[in-house]
């Protein structure tokens, strides 16, 4: 019987992918149809208020996820390709309407798509479903979310989007050396 | 629909509050945290990996709360 409890215990527990958590992160697709419309007409309150719906609805997954006990690997790779898909198509549409710099946003791109496909060789050599956990990143991404409503608002555009050029330089050079260098930490650890 | 929701003042207020506050909050938060892993073992990834993430943390604090101050003509 104590056996039977222990393995019980010990069962890994599979969440569905289709939960109230990731229903919530592909909900923030919904904000940029609307956030395009905003920018094509000039409107920069309604583009910010939409940028700051997607941003929020970020933060909201998380907390979703934590109430209905749906987190997940899946759920966090889903997170993570949201951000990049979401930021990546705001930043290149604000910079094509010329509401922000084109030179820090083609760097924030190009080192956004190296840190993605540095995640892909971290996951091949894992050689299972992990999510690289970098702090630093999780600060510059939401840094990103205020770099597109900057753009959209028009609020010190310049000012920020090259202050950001370096932070991200660093955190991206930091994070390859631990996804492509360090040993992959086993199963439990990286849990 | 119009093409604003509010007056431009009110706007600029808004962007003020929330970019300095959050900006300030979150750097406060990330100089308390790095502060309480000042006595943690540095060999360990994991603790390595939130000391990073929280310099760079507190860095995004500075940078947002001068942008506000420089948005509102203070620098």
């Amino acid at each position: 019987m104590a056996v039977a409890q222990e393995g019980a215990v010990r069962a890994p527990r599979v969440v569905s992918p289709i939960n109230p958590a990731n229903a919530v992160t592909a909900s923030r697709f919904l904000c940029l149809p609307p956030f395009v419309w905003a920018m094509h007409n000039g409107y920069h309150q309604w583009a910010t208020l939409f940028i700051l719906i997607c941003g929020l609805l970020d933060k909201v997954d998380g907390l979703v996820a934590k109430i209905f006990d749906c987190r997940s690997v899946f759920g966090e790779l889903f997170d993570a390709i949201t951000d990049g898909i979401c930021y990546g198509f705001c930043l290149l549409l604000v910079a094509y309407y010329g509401w922000a710099p084109v030179i820090p946003v083609v760097t924030i791109l190009a080192l956004g798509i190296a840190n993605t496909v540095m995640r892909f060789v971290y996951g091949k050599r894992a050689g299972r479903a992990i999510n690289y956990k970098s702090y630093a990143n999780e600060r510059l991404v939401g840094y990103t979310g205020f770099l597109i409503g900057f753009a959209t608002s028009g609020m010190e555009v310049t000012f920020f989007y090259w202050a950001y050029v370096p932070l991200m330089v660093i955190t991206i050079a930091h994070d390859a050396k631990r996804m492509l260098v360090d040993p992959v930490p086993p199963a439990e650890a990286a849990a | 629909m119009t093409t604003e929701l509010v007056s431009n003042d009110v706007f600029r207020a808004f962007l003020s509050v929330l970019t300095g506050g959050v900006a300030g909050i979150w750097g406060v938060v990330d100089m308390i945290r790095l502060a309480r892993l000042r006595n943690a073992d540095g060999r360990d990834p994991v603790v390595h990996d939130k000391r990073f993430g929280y310099v760079i943390g507190a860095f995004v604090g500075v940078i947002g709360v001068l942008g506000t101050l420089r948005f509102n003509g203070v620098m």
